[in-house]
C-alpha cells in the first residue's frame, strides 16, 4: 500500500556553524497518512511541524530517517508536479501583482497558457483577489498574501496538499473557506495534510491528528474516535412549539434522561459571515480581499476545463466532476455540511426518531451542534481546572448534565 | 527549458522593479552625453574622441559590472533569505534549472543595457566631428589612427639563451666572475637573470651613430591604398638637452638592396626629430611592404644625438596597419564587455549559493577588483617571487591566472589607439573567461545550491 506522506524515523537535529548546540527539532518521527485522507499535525509552538513539513518537501535534509511523499522523493519533478504547498507566512516576490505570481507558478509547472489563465482567474476569483490582481503583491495585508499563497498551493490541482497553518492571518470567512475547500478537496479524492496550533480548524475538517510534543509524536488517531463521547446526545432544530416541548420532556422524564433545554446563541463566525454578507450586499467599497463566501468558482472552473477535450486535467482531477454538488455555490456557507459524522452515528437512534415525529418537520441541521462540541472539547483540553474554577460554580443550572464550561455560549440538548 | 524561460523572466522583472537596474541605466544615460561634450582631452579632436570613448566605455563597463554582481548576488541571496525559495523549489523545478535560469535573466538584461549603452557611446563617438570644428588634417589624422581598427605586429622576441650562456663562458674565462658564485645557486641564477636582462636591452639600444633594424613577416594591409603605421617611443641613457632625438628611419624590402635585385617596392627615408618617451606614429605608403609580406624597419641614431637610444619593450616598437573597420572593432570591445559581465553574473550567483548579501558582494567584489588589477599584482609579484619558495609561487599564481584578466584585454585599451580586436582574440578570450571559467563557476554553483539545505536559517 502506497501512502500519500510517509516518514520512518524522521529526525532533524539543528546544530550551529561549529556543530555545538543542538537542537532536537524532530525526533524519530514516524507517521503515515492514507490516500484521500485530511490528516492534522498539531502541537504547540516550536514542536517541529514545520521542520517536518520542510523535510517531507526536500528543504530540509533528515538527520535520520526518511521522508515520502506519494510514495517518492518530493525533490523529483514527477512527484511535486503533484504537489501544493503553502509555507507558514506566504514568501512571495513582492514585486510581482497578484496575477503575475500566479501566471509565474503556473509556468514552472508547464501549464499551457490557456489553462493557466483559466486556473489564474479562477483561483483569484475564489480568494476574492479578482479587483486587486494587478495590484503588487508587496502592497497587500497579511491575510491578502496569505490569500494569494494558498491560491498558488493550488494552480497545479495537487493531489497532496501540504499546508503549515492555513489559516493564520485570515479573516474568518478566509477560515470558513479553507475549511470548506479542504473538505470540498477531500471529497474529491485529494489528501491534505495540515499543521496547525488552531484546534477548531483541525478539528473541523480532519479525519486523523497527531499531536506533536517535543518533536516526538504523543497521540495519534482519528478525530472521532479520540473526540467523541457516546454518553451524550444533542439535538438541535428550529423552533419548537410549546407543545412539541413539553412532548419531548415528557419523553425525556419517561426515559429518566437528564438534560437541559435552551435556545442557541449564534456562533461568533456565523455572526460575523451575516454581517459582512449584509455588507457586501449593500456594496460597501473595500481595498482589502473581497471575502467571496463561495469557493466552489474554481472547482467549477476545473470541471470547464475537464469538460473540454483537450484539457490536462482529465489525469489531474481523480473524481468525476459531474457527481459533484452544486451545493455550496447555491446556499449560503454556513448550512455546509461537515464530515465529522459525529451526529449520525449517535447512539439514542430510536430517541431521535421519536423526537422529529413530534416536532415540526424543520430540517435537522447537523451542522450546529457539532461545532459546540468542539468548543466543549477544545476547553476541556485547554487548561480544564482554571476554567472549571471560574465558569463552573457561576452558573448553576437546573438538570445539569455536563460540565457546563460554555454554558453562556450555546447550549442544548 | 520553459521552467528556465519562466525564472530568467521573474529575474528580469525583479531587477527592473526593484529598481536596480533603474540606478544605473539613469546614471549612464545622464553621464555619457555629459562625458560627449565636456571632455576634451588634448584638445585636437583625436584626443577628444580617445578621451570620450575611453572614459565612457570605462565607466559603463564598470557600472554594468557593478550591476551585475549585485543583481546577481541578490535575485539568490534574497529569494533565500525572504524565502520565496520554499515556494519556487517545491514546484517542479530542479535547483540547477533554477541557477540556470536566474544567470540566463541576468546575461539578458546586461545584453539589453549593453547594446543600449555601446549604441550610445557608438552614435556620439561616430558623430562627434559633426559637432566639432576639426580641419582637414585633424579629420585624416582621426580617420587614420582611430576610425579604424589596426592590426599591430610587434618584433619577434628574440631567444637570448644562447647569448647569455657565452657571454657567461666569457666572462668565467676572463675570471671577471663574483668570488663564490657558482657555488651559491641563488645568487648564480640571480647573476644570469641580470645577464640577460643586459643583453636583451642591448637588443633593443643604439648608441650614437649605429642601426636597429627589425624584420616582420606576413604584413597583410586590408587595403592596399591606405598607409602603415610605424608606432614607437623613445627611452634614453642621457637626456638629451631639448629632450629631442634625431633620428633616420629607413622603411621597406631591403632584400632588394642586400642581394641587388633591382628595386621593385619604394624604400621609404624618413628624417625626425622626436620627444623622449613619448609615442609617435610614422605614416607609410602600403607600398612599402613586399608582395610576400616582408618588411624591415630600420632606426639609426645619427650622430647629432650623444646618447644611446633605446626602445622599451613591449611597446617600444610596432607595425599598425587598417585591418578592419570601427563598426566590426567596437562591436567587437562591446562583445569583450559582455564577456566579463558573463563571468561576474555567474561568479555571484556562485557566491550566493553559500554566502548572505553582504558577504557574497564584498567576495565578488574582491575577486572584480583583483581581476581589474592582475597586470599589476602579476607584474609586482616578479620582483618578490625570487625571495618566496616554489610552492607559494606556483599557488599563488595559479589563483591570478584562474582570475580573467580585466585590465589586459579591456575594450578601451583597444578602441583607443585604434587597435584591432580580432575575432579569433576574441573567441580565444571567450573560450577561457566563459567556456571555461564560466561553466565552472556555474557548475559549481549548481553543485552546492541543489546540496544545500534552502530552508536552514541565514542569520
Ligand atoms: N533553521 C533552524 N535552525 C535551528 N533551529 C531551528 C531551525 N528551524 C527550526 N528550529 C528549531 O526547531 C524547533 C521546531 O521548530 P518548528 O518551526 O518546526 O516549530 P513549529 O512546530 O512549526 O512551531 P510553530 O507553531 O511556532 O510554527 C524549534 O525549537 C526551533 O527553534
Ligand atoms: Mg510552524
Amino acid at each position: 500500500m502506497e501512502y500519500a506522506v510517509e516518514t520512518i524515523s524522521l529526525t532533524k537535529i539543528f546544530s550551529d556553524w561549529w556543530g555545538r548546540n543542538k537542537v532536537c527539532a524532530v525526533d524519530d518521527l514516524n507517521f503515515k497518512v492514507q490516500t484521500n485522507e485530511v490528516f492534522g499535525l498539531l502541537g504547540p509552538n516550536g514542536s517541529g511541524k514545520t521542520t517536518t513539513l520542510k523535510m517531507l518537501l526536500g528543504l530540509l535534509h533528515p538527520t535520520k530517517g526518511k521522508a515520502l511523499c506519494l510514495g517518492g522523493d518530493a525533490t523529483d519533478p514527477k512527484i511535486n508536479t503533484r504537489i501544493g504547498f503553502l509555507p507558514e507566512e506566504s514568501y512571495l516576490y513582492r514585486y510581482l501583482t497578484a496575477a503575475e505570481t500566479l501566471d509565474f507558478y503556473g509556468r514552472l509547472f508547464k501549464l499551457p497558457t490557456k489553462v493557466r489563465k483559466m486556473r489564474t482567474d479562477a483561483l483569484l476569483d475564489m480568494v476574492g483577489l479578482k479587483a486587486v490582481a494587478s495590484r503588487q503583491v508587496g502592497a497587500f495585508s497579511k491575510g491578502m498574501a496569505r490569500r494569494i499563497g494558498l491560491a498558488q498551493a493550488l494552480i497545479n490541482d495537487p493531489d497532496l496538499l501540504i499546508l503549515d497553518e492555513p489559516t493564520t492571518g485570515l479573516d474568518p470567512i478566509g477560515t470558513r473557506q479553507i475549511k470548506d475547500l479542504i473538505i470540498e478537496l477531500a471529497k474529491r479524492g485529494k489528501t491534505i495534510l495540515l499543521c496547525s496550533h488552531l484546534l477548531a480548524d483541525v478539528e473541523d475538517v480532519c479525519d486523523r491528528i497527531a499531536i506533536l510534543y517535543g518533536g516526538k509524536i504523543q497521540a495519534e488517531g482519528h478525530v472521532r474516535d479520540l473526540l467523541q463521547r457516546t454518553d451524550k446526545t444533542e439535538i438541535t432544530t428550529g423552533h419548537l412549539t410549546h407543545n412539541a416541548l413539553s412532548k419531548i420532556e415528557q419523553i425525556m422524564d419517561g426515559e429518566h434522561a437528564e438534560y437541559a433545554v435552551t435556545s442557541p446563541m449564534d456562533k461568533l463566525e456565523t455572526f460575523f459571515i451575516s454581517i459582512v454578507e449584509k455588507a457586501r450586499q449593500q456594496a460597501l467599497p473595500t481595498s482589502g480581499a473581497e471575502s467571496k463566501t463561495q469557493i466552489s468558482d474554481f472547482l467549477t472552473a476545473q470541471a470547464a476545463e475537464k469538460a473540454r477535450p483537450a484539457a490536462i486535467l482529465d489525469k489531474l482531477v481523480s473524481t468525476s466532476v459531474s457527481s459533484q454538488p452544486s451545493g455550496p455555490a447555491a446556499s449560503p456557507q454556513t448550512e455546509q455540511v461537515h464530515p465529522v459524522k459525529t451526529s449520525k452515528d449517535m447512539p439514542a437512534d430510536d430517541l431521535l426518531r421519536k423526537l422529529t415525529e413530534d416536532a415540526q418537520p424543520e430540517t435537522v441541521s447537523s451542522d450546529r451542534e457539532e461545532p459546540v462540541q468542539a468548543q466543549e472539547d477544545e476547553q476541556q483540553a485547554a487548561g480544564d481546572n482554571i476554567l472549571d474554577r471560574l465558569t463552573g460554580p457561576s452558573q448553576p443550572k437546573e438538570k445539569q448534565q455536563q460540565k457546563d464550561e460554555n454554558g453562556g455560549d450555546s447550549s442544548n440538548a | 527549458m520553459r521552467k528556465i524561460w519562466a525564472v530568467a523572466v521573474n529575474t528580469i522583472k525583479q531587477a527592473l522593479r526593484m529598481k536596480i537596474a533603474a540606478v544605473f541605466t539613469v546614471l549612464l544615460l545622464i553621464l555619457l552625453p555629459v562625458m560627449g561634450f565636456k571632455m576634451t582631452g588634448d584638445g585636437t579632436l583625436k584626443g577628444r574622441l580617445q578621451t570620450f570613448v575611453s572614459y565612457g566605455l570605462s565607466l559603463t563597463s564598470f557600472l554594468l559590472c557593478l550591476f551585475t554582481i549585485i543583481a546577481s548576488i541578490y535575485t539568490l541571496a534574497n529569494d533565500l533569505s525572504r524565502r520565496q525559495i520554499y515556494t519556487v523549489l517545491t514546484k517542479p523545478i530542479r535547483r540547477y534549472q533554477l541557477i540556470l535560469g536566474k544567470l540566463l535573466g541576468i546575461i539578458l538584461l546586461d545584453t539589453i543595457l549593453l547594446a543600449l549603452f555601446g549604441g550610445i557611446i557608438y552614435a556620439i563617438a561616430v558623430n562627434m566631428p559633426n559637432f566639432i570644428k576639426a580641419d582637414e588634417e585633424q579629420l585624416t589624422q582621426v580617420r587614420n589612427e582611430f576610425y579604424t581598427a589596426r592590426a599591430s605586429l610587434k618584433p619577434a622576441e628574440q631567444d637570448v639563451s644562447a647569448d647569455v650562456e657565452r657571454e657567461f663562458e666569457k666572462l668565467k674565462k676572463n675570471r671577471q666572475l663574483p668570488n663564490g658564485l657558482e657555488k651559491n645557486l641563488g645568487a648564480l641564477r640571480g647573476y644570469k637573470g641580470e645577464l640577460r636582462r643586459r643583453i636583451e636591452l642591448s637588443k633593443r639600444a643604439a648608441p650614437v651613430g649605429t642601426e636597429l633594424l627589425w624584420q616582420f613577416q606576413n604584413v597583410k594591409p586590408q587595403d592596399p591604398n591606405q598607409p602603415l603605421f610605424v608606432r614607437f617611443k623613445y627611452d634614453v641613457a642621457v637626456n638629451p638637452p631639448d629632450l629631442a632625438i634625431y633620428s633616420r628611419w629607413l622603411i621597406g624590402d631591403d632584400r632588394q638592396i642586400r642581394y641587388g635585385t633591382g628595386i621593385k617596392t619604394p624604400i621609404y627615408s624618413i628624417d625626425r626629430k622626436d620627444l623622449i618617451r613619448t609615442f609617435y606614429e610614422i605614416e607609410v605608403p602600403a607600398d612599402a611592404v613586399a608582395d610576400d609580406g616582408y618588411l624591415v624597419v630600420a632606426f639609426l641614431n645619427v650622430p647629432l644625438n650623444d646618447t644611446v637610444v633605446i626602445f622599451p619593450p613591449e611597446d617600444g616598437l610596432e607595425l599598425l596597419y587598417k585591418a578592419d573597420t570601427f563598426t566590426a572593432n567596437f562591436v567587437r570591445a562591446v562583445i569583450l564587455i559582455g564577456l566579463r559581465l558573463i563571468f561576474l553574473a555567474a561568479l555571484g550567483l556562485l557566491a550566493a549559493t553559500f554566502l548572505s548579501f553582504a558577504v557574497a558582494i564584498l567576495l565578488s567584489l574582491s575577486v572584480f577588483l583583483i581581476a581589474n588589477t592582475s597586470g599589476f599584482i602579476l607584474e609586482s609579484f616578479e620582483y618578490v617571487s625570487e625571495n618566496i619558495s616554489g610552492f607559494y609561487n606556483y599557488i599563488f599564481k595559479s589563483l591570478i591566472e584562474l582570475m580573467p584578466q580585466f585590465d589586459k584585454f579591456s575594450a578601451s585599451a583597444f578602441l583607443v589607439p585604434g587597435r584591432l580586436l580580432s575575432w579569433s582574440l576574441l573567441a580565444k578570450l571567450a573560450l577561457s573567461t566563459v567556456c571555461v571559467k564560466t561553466v565552472l563557476l556555474v557548475l559549481l554553483a549548481m553543485f552546492i545550491f541543489s546540496r544545500r539545505e534552502v530552508a536552514k536559517a541565514t542569520v
